[in-house]
C-alpha cells in the first residue's frame, strides 16, 4: 500500500490538471507528452527490455493510425473503438515482420526494421484504393458522444487529455507488469546474452515475437490516438523515418529499459521541442539530434536511470563518493 | 529492346554513384564496425556544396569537386576525432544511435539554414543531346559516371598498393592482429573515416546536377546505401561496387517493367531477402 500511495497521488494530480488549467496550449503540450510517453514505452518494451533496437516503429504507428481513420471514415466505427482496433491491427502486422526480422541480430536487425518501415511507407503511398495514396485522410467531424448525460465537446482539449492520460498510464502499467513477469525475466536474459538465454532453454524467438506484438499494440494505440487527435493522416507524417527515430530518442533520453523513463523522456523532449517550435519551425529536431548525441555520450543510462541509481544509493546509506 | 538497353544503361550510370556512396560506408564499417547513419547527410552536404559553388561563384560542380572532396575528408577526420571516438567502445548499438542523432542534427540544421525548398543546378551543357548507338545519355550523369569510376578505381589502387591502404585492409580483417603487427589502428580509423566521408561528399557533388537537392535527401540515400552495402556484403569494397550497380539496374528496369511508384519498394524487398537468406552478401564475402 505504501508503494501505491505516490502513484495514486500522481494519478489524482493528472486528473485535476484540466480542472484548474484552461490554457489550450498547455493542455496540448500535456496531450503530446502523454502520446509520446505511450510511444516511448512501446519502443522501450522491445528496445529497452529485450535489447532489440528497432528503427521501424513508425510502420506500427502508421498501421494503427491508418486502421483507426479508415475504420471511422469507411465503416463508421467511432475512434474510441477504432484506437484499440488500431493497436490490434499493428500487432497483427508486427507478427510476420517479427518472424522475418528476428532471424537477424544487433545492427542487422535494426537495419531490417528500417527497410520494413520503408516498404510499408512505399505501399501506403501507392496503394491508393486503401490508403488514398499521398493525399491521405482527413476527419472533418467526430461522432457525437454523451458521457454522464453531457455532450462531449470535441473542439476542446479536455476529452483528448483524458484519453491520452489513460493510454499513457495503461502503457506504463503494462510495461511494469511485463517487467515483473516471467517473460520480462526472459527478455532481460535475451538482452544480456542471447546465446546464453537460448542455452538455458528460453524460446528466444517466441519471446521476442510476443514482445514485439505488445510493443506494436502500444505503438498502434499511439497511432490511433494521433489520427483521433490530429484528424489527419498521410504517409509522410505517420510513416516517416523521423517518427521512428523520435520514439527511440524518447526512450533513450528517459532511460533504456526503465519504467519511468518514457514519461521523463517525453516530458523533457516534448516541452523543449514545443517551446522551440514556437520560435523556429524545424528547430525542435535540431535539438532532438543534439540531445541524442549528448545523452549517449554523457548519460548512457538516461535521466531516469541516473536519478533512480542516485536515489537507490542514498536510501542504502552509501556516501556518494564511496568514502567510508 | 531499345527500352531495355536504355534503362540498363541509365541503371549502370546511377548505379556507379550508388556504388561510390556504398564504398564509403563499407570501408568505415570494415575498419570500425560503425554503421554510419549520418552517411546520407554527408552526401547531402556534398550536393549543397556543389550547388552553392555553382550559384554563388559560378564554379562548375565537377570542378568544385577539387575543393569539396578534401574539405569533406578533413570534416570526416574531425567528426571521428571529436565526436565518434569516445562512443565506439560503448558498443555497436550505441554508435548506431549516436550517428542517428548526428544525422538528425545535420539534416535539420541544413533544413533550418537552407529551408526545405527543392533546388536544381542547371548547367549550360545539361541539355546537349548525346546519343550513343541510339541510346540517350544525359551529359551530367555521364560525366558523373566517368568521375565516379575514376575515383573508385583510384581508391581500389590506394587500398591495394599503398602502405596506408594495406594497413586499412589489415585492420578491417583483424584489428588485434593489426595492432600486434605494429599498425597504428587509431590513425587508420581516422583516415578511413575521412575517406568514407570524402567519398560520400564527392558522390554528392557528382549527383547534384542530376538530382533535386533538399536537406532531407540523405534519408532516402542512406537507405539505398544500406541496400547496396548489404547486397555486396558489409565490409567488402568490390561487393559494394557490384551492389551499387545491381541496385541501379534493378531500380531502372523495375521502373520500366514493374511500376515507377514501386521502384523504391523493389530495392528494399531485395535488401530484406538478402539480409534474411544471404546475410554475408550475394557474394558471400561480408562479415556478420
Amino acid at each position: 500500500m505504501r508503494r501505491l500511495g505516490p502513484w495514486l497521488l500522481g494519478v489524482a494530480a493528472l486528473a485535476a490538471v484540466p480542472l484548474f488549467v484552461r490554457t489550450s496550449f498547455f493542455l496540448h503540450v500535456c496531450i503530446l507528452v502523454f502520446m509520446w510517453t505511450l510511444l516511448g514505452a512501446a519502443w522501450n518494451v522491445l528496445g529497452g527490455f529485450a535489447g532489440q533496437v528497432s528503427f521501424g516503429h513508425a510502420a506500427l504507428f502508421g498501421v494503427g493510425s491508418y486502421a483507426t481513420i479508415i475504420l471511422y471514415l469507411k465503416a463508421g466505427i467511432a475512434p474510441w473503438w477504432g484506437i484499440p482496433l488500431g493497436g490490434v491491427a499493428a500487432a497483427a502486422v508486427s507478427m510476420p515482420i517479427g518472424l522475418l526480422c528476428f532471424r537477424l541480430r544487433g545492427p542487422y536487425f535494426s537495419l531490417s526494421t528500417l527497410a520494413m518501415a520503408e516498404i510499408v511507407r512505399v505501399v501506403a503511398l501507392n496503394w491508393e484504393w486503401a490508403t488514398n495514396g499521398p493525399v491521405g485522410f482527413l476527419i472533418t467531424a467526430l461522432p457525437p458522444l454523451r458521457i454522464l448525460g453531457r455532450e462531449v465537446n470535441w473542439e476542446s482539449k479536455e476529452p483528448f487529455y483524458a484519453v491520452a492520460a489513460i493510454l499513457a498510464l495503461m502503457a506504463l502499467v503494462s510495461t511494469a507488469l511485463l517487467k515483473r513477469s516471467r517473460l520480462g525475466a526472459y527478455l532481460a536474459a535475451i538482452r544480456e546474452d542471447e546465446d546464453g538465454a537460448e542455452a538455458v532453454g528460453i524460446d528466444t524467438v517466441r519471446s521476442k515475437v510476443l514482445t514485439l506484438a505488445l510493443s506494436a499494440f502500444l505503438a498502434g494505440l499511439g497511432g490511433g490516438f494521433y489520427a483521433f487527435y490530429f484528424r489527419y493522416v498521410d504517409p509522410d507524417t505517420v510513416l516517416g523515418i523521423g517518427l521512428s527515430i523520435e520514439m527511440v530518442l524518447i526512450a533513450i533520453v528517459g532511460g533504456l529499459g526503465t519504467l519511468g523513463g518514457p514519461f521523463i523522456g517525453a516530458l523533457f523532449l516534448t516541452t523543449i521541442g514545443e517551446a522551440v517550435r514556437e520560435r523556429i519551425q524545424v528547430g525542435h529536431l535540431i535539438f532532438y539530434g543534439l540531445f541524442m548525441m549528448l545523452v549517449i555520450r554523457f548519460l548512457p543510462e538516461g535521466i531516469w536511470g541516473r536519478a533512480y541509481r542516485f536515489l537507490a544509493r542514498r536510501q542504502a546509506g552509501v556516501p556518494r563518493h564511496g568514502a567510508a | 529492346m531499345e527500352a531495355f538497353v536504355q534503362s540498363l544503361v541509365s541503371g549502370v550510370l546511377t548505379g556507379a554513384l550508388y556504388a561510390m556512396i556504398g564504398v564509403g560506408l563499407t570501408v568505415v564499417f570494415g575498419v570500425m564496425r560503425i554503421i554510419n547513419l549520418a552517411h546520407g547527410e554527408m552526401v547531402m552536404l556534398g550536393m549543397f556544396g556543389a550547388f552553392w559553388g555553382h550559384t554563388l561563384w559560378h564554379v562548375d560542380p565537377f570542378i568544385s569537386l577539387l575543393l569539396w572532396a578534401p574539405l569533406m575528408f578533413a570534416a570526416g577526420m574531425l567528426i571521428y576525432r571529436l565526436l565518434l571516438r569516445k562512443i565506439i567502445p560503448g558498443g555497436e548499438l550505441n554508435t548506431l544511435l549516436y550517428t542517428a542523432g548526428l544525422s538528425l542534427l545535420v539534416a535539420n540544421l541544413a533544413l533550418f539554414i537552407w529551408t526545405g525548398d527543392y533546388r536544381t543546378i542547371s548547367l549550360s551543357y545539361a541539355m546537349l543531346p548525346m546519343r550513343l548507338l541510339g541510346i540517350v545519355v544525359p551529359v551530367p550523369l555521364a560525366i558523373a559516371f566517368g568521375l565516379a569510376v575514376i575515383i573508385t578505381g583510384a581508391l581500389q589502387l590506394f587500398l591495394a598498393r599503398t602502405d596506408m591502404g594495406r594497413a586499412i585492409r589489415a585492420t578491417s580483417q583483424n584489428t588485434e592482429a593489426a595492432i600486434l603487427m605494429g599498425i597504428d589502428v587509431e590513425k587508420v580509423a581516422v583516415v578511413t573515416f575521412g575517406l568514407g566521408t570524402a567519398l560520400a561528399g564527392a558522390a554528392g557533388v557528382l549527383l547534384a546536377p542530376s538530382l533535386y537537392l533538399y536537406p532531407t535527401v540523405g534519408e532516402i540515400l542512406i537507405v539505398k546505401c544500406f541496400v547496396v552495402v548489404v547486397l555486396g556484403g558489409l565490409g567488402s569494397v568490390p561487393g559494394a561496387i557490384a551492389g551499387g550497380i545491381l541496385l541501379g539496374v534493378v531500380e531502372s528496369l523495375g521502373a520500366v517493367y514493374a511500376s515507377t511508384a514501386y521502384k523504391d519498394g523493389i530495392g528494399f524487398l531485395i535488401f530484406l531477402l538478402v539480409l534474411l537468406y544471404r546475410p554475408s552478401g550475394l557474394f558471400g564475402v561480408g562479415k556478420s
